[in-house]
This record gives C-alpha cells, sequence and structure tokens, in this order.
C-alpha cells in the first residue's frame, strides 16, 4: 500500500486560537460590564449620538452583545479552532481548502464585528441569541455553508475509512445550526437593517425557544462534546472509556435534544400538550447526558493521579463535571413543579453560567493550553500561571454561580409571598433591591473569571513568543483504498458510519422529526390558538413605540408573559392567553424578570399616566427610589422616524395584519392623532414637549399594553 | 405557499398523534440502536476508540 506524504494546516489552527483568545476576553468583559451596570445603574449610558443614529452602552443592548460575543465569538471559534485541529488529524488530510478556510475564518471574524456594531446602535431582532438583523443572518448562511463546504470535502478526500465519534457530533452540528438559523431567522426585511419576524406571538416564541435551547445544544454542547471525545483521549493518552457509550451518547442526545425546546415556555400561553412534549424530552435528557459525562469522567480511569499534575486535565475535569451538573440541572428545570420556581429569575443566569463558564470556558481553556504549545512546537510558558487561571477561573465560576442561585431563589419566594390577609407582602421594587448584595457578588466572581483569562493570555502569549509556528505539519499515512468489502461478521451500521453523506442525510432526519412534530400543530391547527375577537393591530404609533422598545433591549429586563399563579394574577392581573399576542412580530415574553412584567401596563392597577412614564423614562430613580433600570432622558429630545412608518404597515400587511388596504398612506396621519392626543395629556400634567418624540411612541405602546382583553371583559359583562 | 399549507393542513384530522408517533419512532431507534451497539465486535470497538491516539504521529514536546 502506498505511503503519501502530507501536511496539516496549523495555521488556521492558530488563526481560530488567537480569535477565540481575543474575542474570548472581550465578551467576558462586557459581561462583566453588565454585571456591573446592574449594581451601579447610573454607569448605563442610553444614548451617544453618531449622525442619525443613536449609539447605546446600557444593559439592554449590551446583553445581547455579550451573550453573542461569548456563544458566537468565543465558543463559535473555540469550535473552529478544535474542528479545524481534530478533523485533519482524525481523517489523516489536510482541509480540503485552504482557501474555503481563510474564506470561513475572515467572514466569521467580519460577522462579529458587525455584531459588535449593528447590537450596540439598537439595531436588532429582539429573538435571543439571535438578535442580528438580516443582513448579518444572510452573511451567517453563507459562511456556515462555506464551512460545511470545507468539512465535507475533507471528510469526502480522508485516508482513515472511519469517521471518529467526534467526526459525527461536528456533522450534527453543521446540519442542525444551519436549520436552526434558517427556520428562527425566517423575517421579512423593512429597511437594510430592520426585519419583522414572519411568525407572531405563540408561533414565534416556540420557534425561538426551539432555536434558543438547540443553539444551547448544537453550538454550545455537541461540537464541544466532539472536542472533549477528541481531545481528552489526547490529553490523558489513552483510549475513551466505551466507545459503544458513545455511540449511544450521540444518538440519543442528537434525537432528543431538539425536542426539549418548550420547557422554557412552561405555564405560558404555549398549548399544554406541546409544553408536556418539552418536559417530557426534556427529562429523558438526562440519560445521554450523562451517559457522556460518566464516558468523559472514566476516560480518566487509572490515570486520577495525572490530573493532580496536569493543569490541562484539571480544566478538563472542572469542564466535564458543569457539563454533568448543568445537564442534571436542565431536566429539574423542564418539570413544570420547578419551573414554577426557577422561571423569570436569576436561577436561569446561574444555571446558563455553569454551562458557559464551566463547560465551555474550562473545556476551550484546557484545550488552548493542551493545542498552543503543540502547534508552536515549544513548552508551555509557566505551568505555574496555568495553574493560578485555573484556581481563579474555578473559584470565579463558584462566585457567579452561588449568589445568582441564591438570588433566584430569593426573589422566587419574595414574588410569591402573601401576607396573611391575603395580600402581596413585597413590592416589585423590593424584590430587586434586596438582590443589590447578589448581584455585586456575582459581578466579582465574573470579575475573577475574566482576570484568570487575562493570565492565560499572557501565558499563550508568553508561550507563542518562545516557539515557532510549525505552519505545515509533515504527516504521512497510506491512500484510502477506491472500494471497501465488507468483512464478515460487520454489522449494518459500519457503512453509514463510513459514508458521510448517507450519515448525513440520517442526522437531518433525526433531528428534524422532533422540531416537526413540535411545530406543525402549532402552526397548522387554528384551535391551538383561538382567536380572540377585542385583539386588535397596534396603531401606527404604538408600532413605532413597541419597534423602540425592541431596539432598547427592554425584553431583557421585562417580560410580557403572566403566568396562572395567584402570585403573578394579584400582582400583575388577568394571566396572558394565545389569541393576545397573534399581531406580535416578534413577541415580546422575554425571559427574566429584572424589573416587572409589563403585559398588563395599560390596564388595571398597574395602568400608570402618560406623565408617569414620561418622568420615569426621564429619570427612574426620581420616581422608584432603589429602581435598576437605565435613564431613557434622550428618547425625550429624540425625534420619532415617522418615515419608516408607511413601509413598517405594509410589511406588517403582509405577514396577514388585517390593516385596511391603503392604510400605509394614511398611517402617518393616525400616527400625529395619536401623538397629539398624548402630548396635550402631558400639557395638563405640565409637561411641554413637541408630539413626534420617541418618548410619546413608547408611552402609546406602554398604554396599549394588555388593554384588548380587559375591554373584550368589560363588553362580556 | 404558505397559504396553501395552512389551508390544507387545518383539516388534517387527529394531529395530536403526533407526539406519541413522535415517541414510538424515538423507542423504535433507540432499541435498534442499543441491539447495533450490543454487536459492535470488541477488537472494532478498540481500534474506533484508539483513532484519536494516532502513534504515526510525530514526536510532540511533553505537555506539563
Amino acid at each position: 500500500m502506498q505511503v503519501e506524504k502530507f501536511y496539516y494546516d496549523n495555521k488556521i489552527v492558530r488563526n481560530f486560537a488567537y480569535a477565540t483568545i481575543i474575542w474570548g476576553a472581550v465578551g467576558m468583559l462586557i459581561g462583566v460590564w453588565v454585571a456591573l451596570l446592574m449594581v451601579f445603574p447610573s454607569w448605563n449610558i442610553s444614548n451617544i449620538s453618531v449622525g442619525s443614529e443613536s449609539l447605546g452602552l446600557s444593559f439592554g443592548r449590551l446583553r445581547p452583545l455579550h451573550t453573542n460575543a461569548v456563544i458566537f465569538a468565543f465558543v463559535g471559534n473555540g469550535i473552529f479552532m478544535g474542528v479545524y485541529y481534530s478533523l485533519q488529524r482524525l481523517l489523516k488530510t489536510r482541509m480540503a481548502s485552504d482557501l474555503l478556510s481563510k474564506i470561513h475564518f475572515w467572514g466569521w471574524q467580519l460577522i462579529i464585528v458587525a455584531a459588535a456594531v449593528t447590537l450596540p446602535l439598537g439595531l436588532t431582532t429582539s429573538k435571543e441569541y439571535a438578535e442580528l438583523e438580516w443582513p448579518i443572518d444572510l452573511a451567517i448562511t453563507l459562511i456556515w455553508v462555506v464551512f460545511g463546504w470545507n468539512m465535507f470535502w475533507t471528510i469526502l478526500k480522508r485516508r482513515e475509512r472511519h469517521l471518529y465519534v467526534a467526526i459525527w457530533f461536528y456533522i450534527a452540528t453543521f446540519v442542525t445550526v444551519a436549520v436552526l438559523h434558517i427556520v428562527n431567522s425566517l423575517a421579512i426585511p423593512v429597511s437594510a437593517f430592520k426585519s419583522y419576524s414572519i411568525y407572531a406571538g405563540v408561533q414565534d416564541a416556540l420557534v425561538q425557544w426551539w432555536y434558543g435551547h438547540n443553539a444551547v445544544a448544537f453550538f454550545l454542547t455537541t461540537p464541544y462534546l466532539g472536542l472533549m471525545y477528541y481531545f481528552m483521549p489526547k490529553a490523558a493518552n489513552r483510549p475513551v472509556y466505551s466507545y459503544r457509550l458513545s455511540i449511544i451518547h450521540f444518538w440519543s442526545l442528537i434525537f432528543l435534544y431538539i425536542w426539549a425546546g418548550p420547557h422554557h415556555l412552561l405555564y405560558t400561553a404555549l398549548p399544554n400538550w406541546a409544553q408536556t412534549l418539552g418536559i417530557v424530552f426534556s427529562f429523558t435528557l438526562i440519560f445521554p447526558s450523562w451517559g457522556g459525562m460518566i464516558n468523559g469522567l472514566l476516560t480518566l480511569r487509572g490515570a486520577w493521579d495525572k490530573v493532580r499534575e496536569d493543569v490541562i486535565l484539571k480544566f478538563m475535569v472542572v469542564a466535564v463535571t458543569a457539563y454533568g451538573m448543568s445537564t442534571f440541572e436542565g431536566p429539574m428545570l423542564s418539570l413544570k413543579n420547578v419551573n414554577a420556581i426557577s422561571h423569570f429569575t436569576d436561577w436561569t443566569i446561574a444555571h446558563v453560567h455553569v454551562g458557559g463558564l464551566g463547560w465551555n470556558g474550562m473545556l476551550t481553556f484546557g484545550i488552548l493550553y493542551w493545542l498552543i504549545p503543540r502547534i508552536f512546537r515549544t513548552e508551555l510558558y509557566s505551568k505555574k500561571l496555568a495553574n493560578i487561571h485555573f484556581w481563579i477561573g474555578t473559584l470565579g465560576i463558584i462566585f457567579y454561580a452561588v449568589p445568582m442561585y441564591w438570588a433566584g431563589f430569593k426573589q422566587s419566594l419574595m414574588w410569591k409571598e402573601f401576607t396573611e390577609a391575603g395580600q402581596l407582602k413585597y413590592q416589585f421594587l423590593e424584590t430587586v433591591t434586596q438582590l443589590h448584595p447578589f448581584f455585586a457578588l456575582r459581578a466579582f466572581g465574573g470579575t475573577l473569571f475574566f482576570i484568570g483569562s487575562l493570565i492565560m493570555v499572557y501565558n499563550l502569549f508568553a508561550t507563542v513568543k518562545k516557539g515557532s509556528l510549525l505552519a505545515d505539519e509533515a504527516a504521512e499515512a497510506p491512500a484510502l483504498e477506491g472500494t471497501h468489502h465488507k468483512h464478515a461478521g460487520e454489522h449494518w451500521h459500519r457503512p453509514i458510519e463510513r459514508k458521510p453523506i448517507p450519515f448525513l442525510v440520517v442526522t437531518l432526519i433525526v433531528i428534524l422529526i422532533g422540531g416537526i412534530v413540535e411545530m406543525v400543530p402549532t402552526f397548522m391547527i387554528k384551535s391551538n390558538i383561538p382567536t380572540i375577537s377585542s385583539v386588535k393591530p397596534y396603531t401606527p404609533l404604538e408600532l413605532q413605540g413597541r419597534d423602540i422598545y425592541l431596539r432598547e433591549g427592554c425584553y431583557t429586563c421585562h417580560s410580557q408573559m403572566i403566568r396562572p399563579f395567584r402570585s403573578e394574577t394579584a400582582r400583575y392581573g388577568e394571566y396572558s392567553k394565545a389569541g393576545e399576542f397573534v399581531y406580535d412580530h416578534p413577541f415580546q415574553w422575554g425571559s427574566k424578570r429584572s424589573g416587572p412584567d409589563l403585559a398588563r401596563e395599560g390596564t388595571g392597577n398597574n395602568k400608570k399616566s402618560d406623565s408617569w412614564h414620561y418622568n420615569h423614562f426621564d429619570d427612574p430613580q426620581a420616581i422608584s427610589t432603589g429602581s435598576i433600570m437605565p435613564s431613557y432622558s434622550f428618547m425625550l429630545d429624540r425625534d420619532l422616524d415617522t418615515a419608516s412608518t408607511p413601509g413598517k404597515i405594509r410589511a406588517m400587511q403582509k405577514l396577514g395584519v388585517p390593516y385596511p388596504e391603503g392604510f400605509d398612506l394614511q398611517a402617518n396621519g393616525d400616527l400625529d392623532a395619536q401623538a397629539k392626543a398624548i402630548a396635550a395629556n402631558l400639557k395638563k400634567d405640565g409637561i411641554e414637549t413637541a408630539p413626534h418624540k420617541e418618548v410619546i411612541a413608547v408611552i402609546a405602546y406602554m398604554q396599549r399594553l394588555g388593554k384588548d382583553i380587559t375591554q373584550s371583559q368589560t363588553a362580556q359583562k | 405557499m404558505l397559504k396553501f399549507i395552512r389551508n390544507h393542513a387545518d383539516k388534517i384530522e387527529h394531529i395530536n398523534i403526533f407526539p406519541l408517533i413522535g415517541l414510538v419512532i424515538f423507542v423504535v431507534f433507540f432499541i435498534v440502536m442499543l441491539i447495533y451497539v450490543k454487536k459492535m465486535g470488541r477488537d472494532e470497538l478498540s481500534e474506533l476508540s484508539h483513532l484519536p491516539l494516532d502513534l504515526q504521529e510525530p514526536n510532540q514536546p511533553m505537555n506539563l
């Protein structure tokens, strides 16, 4: 058999490694900053005028920047670094095309830069972890295809017949992320950087959390499991504990994960059968997840003494343990009785950070410490510094998670506590002010983790400096025979594992089953979303106000979803119904309540005067002492962009919102009349303002919230 | 296009059986997979699990 000589491309691995290190530091720094904004709300900078645009460094705009940076920039580049390193070696070939590798690398970095520019400018879809607007979504699709193309081309020209289990995880990642991204990002563009989701209300929520949950599954988990299955055996220098278990782990994990999305929407207006489906599959997920964790940890069987000495293994052990903890907690959180306590609280924030900091963070650090010295042909600059990083990072996770768990419980218990007389014991604001010490501790934990990563940056920089990159690493392997003859006793599954395309198709079918079963009935059956005749489309002014609400990222702190609990209906009013959201493109249910729910803000006990809202936007702390809301005083002066109204109305009409024909042309007339009425109302309270200011539109939107359903009840009476 | 699908799908009866079908597919899939995994040979498994630990790689510096 002829042995062929070839070279591994280490340059692309280095580039992605650098990007991982740099964007990781940036993403964590923004994380620390947004954590501090919750302690010191006066540090929010809501507006810096850049020409006609408004650049904001407030919590609502920076929090999406933090989540996008750590998920897609830090972990994303970490995935590509690990994939480009391991794929070449597992397949015994260089990446198929250096050009595609380069396009992938630079394209991905440009997308990150575009996100870093557009999100602070308030250009957002407001769909969590999918906030980027449509032109960037298109770019992501294109670059993702380049990645997949390069990966499959490499697989096809490989010199190793079998595809190791890590590659299965990479293939599943590629296929599923493509499906998730495309389905969730479908939107109608209104302008260059503004679009409306084609889905509304309940359907939008279901698609978004099917995406959101599976972004966790197929961006933060499956590719990292692939990396675990490659790098952990490498670091420990022993094969994975059970290859059998890894096969079961793979197939059951990708099958089950895709069904679990609705557990983000328990007790909401989502149809009950969809919630139950989400719970059942989420709970079942614990088995494959723990199978994977056990497989990872048992890989170190007989080598635990090494863990004491080897800092890379320490990072990996903490990573896999954190994976185990968060995948135990996830199924528990999806149980209805636990979710009733945890949902909308900081418990969720603690949960995602055990996964994010522990699993993704620590595994990435472990891989970086293993990989950089190897491709630079040198030793790590300082083991001591790496050890300090390990301990400071681990402490950082504890200081982050414990206060947030505590805060979550406290918050939830306070929300739900009644006095003996049957009154709610705490005002919402008290549940925020009492959390201040926990927010401060969390910022401290985050800072520790960030400092740890800066130590790593220095350590790796020094390592790079003393070594030299082996850009093209020589390797040898025999060519793969053209045909493979099935040997006796071989199982039917083997050929599928050898052939990447059928493998891709099977993976696609497996992940599509869950998505289709979940979504088709919700989309197609009218009875799933009972219509409420009194629910009407937003007026043009309210629509503009809603878009400002989206732009400012209000959903990052305020929910619009009242669950059917006594504690919620007593505080906010009638619980939310599916039919209320049929014109909400996109939905605004939110996922966390650092501020109160706003679903009934314009009605009942929650209704405030126009002047209250005006003054509250101007200076929240002056109205509500101890509030952590940023000031939005710039909206008092900033002119409303009415030129966009007709286009927005037309887009809504295309989406099926029943505005009368030709309404786009009269919309600004209606807007004008409503704005003048609000301005006149404010004047009565001694506030002089021109009607076409942004704050007027947001007030109109606030006063609309919850009004339709109250009107229907009044009519019924 | 969307309207076409909606109008037709509105008429699908007993669509609530979808989740059950899904569950059945998973259980069948899982059992078949277990049988397959059980039948795999020891040598084959060993060969596969050693794929990352390619001994042909050039000598690498000892790390830590």
